[in-house]
């Protein structure tokens, strides 16, 4: 109940969040040195031509005439028509979204499986000889951006050992089943396990890419909040009673340290959504990363802004729910 | 006897799902996969011209007029064209044996729904800007029709052949709307759309009643891998069979390796210095002496392995309005007289402004850098930014230009118009030239009917262009293809690639 009165005031404080997001983004675009009306026509348009169009398109009006039609037709779920594909700019997102989310999802679970994994064990060689191979290693990991993992995985698991397929989110001759978008469900709820194990190879590689980048900054903060739980009272009258390591590891301090790891995770959710852009491209994954690059190279503005607001809508919604979760993970927190 | 234990088990387990995930799509006896740089963006074919789509749409779609490998215009869905002596109609005949997909004839009144209908019915297609002259398209019988024009349209055949002039059904388009064809488009073409995951696939079905020769291929599955490292990876590795717009410097690399060929053509594409007539380059002698300074066999050698045929006016080697009897010599020491006598030297450079794109196209923002170093050494000194190509229509029209731009132009037609006309017409967004003394001959230039006059004027004014310093071509581009050693392809001078004339051998 709890969760769910937090996830509903944290929605209703976002409307007002996305309404100035929407008018930044909206201004932002429109000052930029591009002329969508010009970007809607051919090269050999002449100016007539363009000024036609800049006028069908409502670009002669003032920015906050503008702005107001703009936001009217978004309120009706209508965003405009992509310069670049002259389709529906919001059908467009929706078509990609699902495909960012899934790879989104199964990279934050990469990273947490890892940055996890990782942090419990940078916090067991704590003031061992191999501690600081261990922060070598972690280092390393921070210091490669994900589109370097990216192209590294395609030459080793692709070129190399050829183990791996590195293009798109499913064999050839395979057709999408097209209910949710969210192709490990679709294969779920179809009962289609050649898709299924499909998707979830095709997702291997770019998930992975993503993921590495984001584990090391979780596995610091894990090891740094251990040590600090560690200095608690309770660890130490813990040990005076007897409890074993482990137990006191995993029942006690865990439970702790996990809280701000999991702020950490909610904001890397964040990072590694915006971060799918130079994947999604390396492996020809048609998700909505893909869709903004081709978006910002031909200045196909109505897209730009609704993958922008897309993108705001999800941090606030992740962030609301890393809100809950703080919540029923931590009794103290909860409103008495 | 060889112990099996727990471990083994679970490795074997481990590395089985890798050793199953790769599947074996490319080379199908009957089946190509091509590895693509970018994806289709509409499929209503007359919407948008997109060069680097053109050959996808031709697999689908026929175009009214076709071009051979030599760039020559050829029959397609017309079999006999006939211009008038004014240029202002044109007739034209048609197949009576081309059925669309949906299995519907083809007609004369497809024609005229494509090129006159939906333009004047509002539809936003990109050709109404290429038959802006076209007033009525009369349907004599099914296999009859007269364009009318204008104005002198002497350029109209060639356009039939170029970008987003394919034949669409007018009955379907009718029925279903724009939209829902664009989700399931309906050709003549030698295939058929049956899959497209944007920004990831095409796969393409022979068409079976299709009325040209039957293409060897059944069925065609395009990857589309936009990253130039991750398309070499897919042809290393197998995962395509055949793939373009590798990295020069890859090619040697690649070629040694086993099953694999390259080849390095050749096409229509120009690499230039677009030049304006004003600030620092308006005086002649300055552009001149900017133009003289350039070699251009360092640049083909440094950055395409010697195959970018340098070039000293507006056109490629084949194409009319190239000619071969015409150098603009490097020659530094004239560059240097022809900067002293505006009294430039080394100690006192003329100083411009320079634009160019990084990673529009290979190696572009290295020739930039490169010719700056080339004029540093005359006395020309020049401040290099970068721009998007997507704002250089929009700096042009708004006279914001640099001096001069490096800058790539795409005319798989070859012919002379669609260079010069094009590249130098002040009303025009193409052209960042704008001075109307030589504007105005390449304006009235486009209205020569007389086909033999007419591209005798384009190359008069080709010779002039570069006397003058209205423009430096540079180079004739090049295109990299990697395909697998059994796989023949057709190469194209305008760098085509089709599928329809794909084979294993």
């Amino acid at each position: 109940m709890i969760l769910w009165a937090t996830l509903g005031r944290r929605l209703v404080t976002a409307v007002p969040i996305l309404c100035v997001v929407s008018v930044l983004l909206f201004t932002a675009l429109r000052v930029l040195p591009v002329d969508p009306a010009a970007m809607s026509m051919p090269p050999n348009a002449t100016k007539e031509e363009i000024e036609a169009a800049r006028r069908e398109m409502g670009l002669d009006r003032p920015l906050p005439e503008q702005y107001g039609l703009w936001l009217g037709r978004a309120m009706r779920g209508d965003f405009g028509r992509s310069i670049h594909h002259r389709r529906d700019a919001g059908a467009l997102v929706r078509e990609t979204l699902p495909g960012t989310i899934e790879l989104a999802l199964a990279a934050m679970a990469v990273s947490s499986v890892l940055g996890l994994g990782g942090g419990l064990l940078l916090f067991g060689l704590r003031e061992r000889t191999m501690e600081p191979v261990a922060e070598t290693v972690t280092t390393l990991m921070m210091s490669v951006p994900e589109f370097l993992w990216a192209l590294l995985f395609i030459f080793v698991f692709g070129v190399a050992l050829q183990a791996m397929p590195f293009t798109g989110r499913l064999d050839p001759g395979m057709k999408l089943p097209g209910l949710t978008g969210f192709l490990v469900l679709d294969a779920v709820l179809t009962g289609r396990l050649d898709i299924l194990w499909s998707a979830l190879v095709h997702l291997v590689l770019p998930a992975v890419a993503l993921g590495l980048a984001f584990a090391p900054p979780i596995m610091r903060v894990l090891r740094a909040s251990l040590i600090d739980t560690y200095h608690e009272d309770y660890i130490r009258q813990a040990r005076l009673r007897g409890v074993s390591e482990g137990r006191i590891l995993i029942r006690h301090a865990l439970k702790n340290a996990v809280l701000p790891t999991l702020t950490l995770m909610g904001v890397q959710f964040g990072f590694l959504f915006g971060g799918s852009l130079l994947v999604e491209v390396i492996y020809s994954y048609p998700g909505m990363g893909n869709l903004m690059v081709d978006a910002v190279r031909n200045a196909d503005l109505p897209i730009i802004q609704v993958v922008g607001l897309t993108y705001c809508v999800v941090v606030l919604v992740i962030n609301s729910v890393v809100d809950g979760l703080y919540l029923v993970l931590n009794p103290r927190l909860r409103p008495r | 006897m060889v112990e099996v234990s727990r471990r083994h088990v679970l490795q074997a387990a481990a590395i089985a799902p890798l050793a199953r995930g790769v599947p074996v799509w490319a080379a199908e006896p009957d089946g190509v996969t091509i590895g693509w740089p970018s994806d289709v963006t509409s499929w209503d074919p007359n919407q948008r011209f997109t060069p680097d789509a053109h050959a996808i749409m031709k697999a689908v779609f026929d175009q009214p007029l076709d071009q051979d490998a030599k760039l020559k215009l050829s029959p397609g869905l017309i079999t006999k064209w006939d211009m008038a002596a004014d240029a202002k109609s044109l007739t034209l005949d048609f197949r009576d044996d081309v059925l669309f997909h949906d299995g519907s004839k083809m007609t004369a009144a497809d024609f005229r729904w494509t090129f006159f209908e939906r333009i004047k019915a509002g539809h936003k297609v990109d050709i109404a800007q290429s038959m802006r002259k076209v007033t009525d398209i009369e349907v004599v019988s099914p296999t009859r029709a007269i364009m009318r024009f204008d104005s002198p349209a002497p350029t109209v055949p060639v356009w039939l052949a170029f970008l987003g002039s394919f034949l669409v059904p007018k009955a379907y388009m009718e029925k279903v709307g724009v939209e829902e064809f664009a989700r399931k488009p309906v050709g003549t073409g030698p295939y058929k759309l049956v899959e497209h995951q944007m920004n990831a696939r095409i796969v393409l079905e022979r068409n079976e009643a299709y009325w040209g020769p039957k293409p060897k291929m059944k069925r065609v599955t395009i990857e589309i891998i936009k990253d130039p490292s991750a398309r070499v990876a897919a042809v290393q590795s197998g995962q395509v069979d055949i793939t373009i717009n590798v990295p020069v410097r890859e090619l040697t690399r690649l070629k040694a390796l086993p099953g694999l060929a390259t080849d390095l053509t050749p096409v229509t594409k120009v690499i230039l210095l677009q030049v304006r007539n004003d600030e620092g380059f308006a005086d002649q002698n300055i552009r001149l002496a900017a133009h003289h300074a350039i070699d251009k066999k360092a640049l083909s050698a440094a950055f395409y392995a010697g195959a970018a045929v340098p070039l000293a006016v507006l056109g490629v080697p084949g194409s009319p309005g190239y000619l071969d009897d015409y150098k603009f010599d490097f020659d530094p020491e004239r560059a240097r007289a022809l900067l002293a006598k505006s009294g430039y030297s080394m100690d006192k450079p003329a100083k411009i402004r320079m634009a160019s794109t990084n990673g529009q196209f290979p190696s572009d923002y290295d020739i930039a850098r490169a010719i700056v170093q080339m004029w540093k050494k005359v006395g020309i000194e020049a401040d290099l930014e970068v721009i998007e190509y997507a704002k250089y229509f929009e700096l042009n029209r708004g006279n914001k230009l640099p001096e001069t731009t490096l800058y790539t132009f795409d005319n798989a037609t070859g012919d002379p118009e669609i260079y010069t006309g094009y590249l130098l017409n002040p009303k025009l967004p193409f052209s960042p030239w704008k001075d109307m003394n030589f504007g105005q001959k390449v304006i009235d230039q486009f209205n020569v009917a007389d086909e033999t006059a007419r591209i005798a004027g384009w190359r008069a004014l080709n010779r002039e262009a570069s006397e003058m310093g209205a423009a430096m071509p540079l180079l004739q581009s090049v295109l990299t293809v990697v395909r697998k050693k059994g796989l023949a392809v057709v190469p194209y001078g305008n760098g085509w690639i089709l599928p329809q004339a794909m084979a294993w051998g």
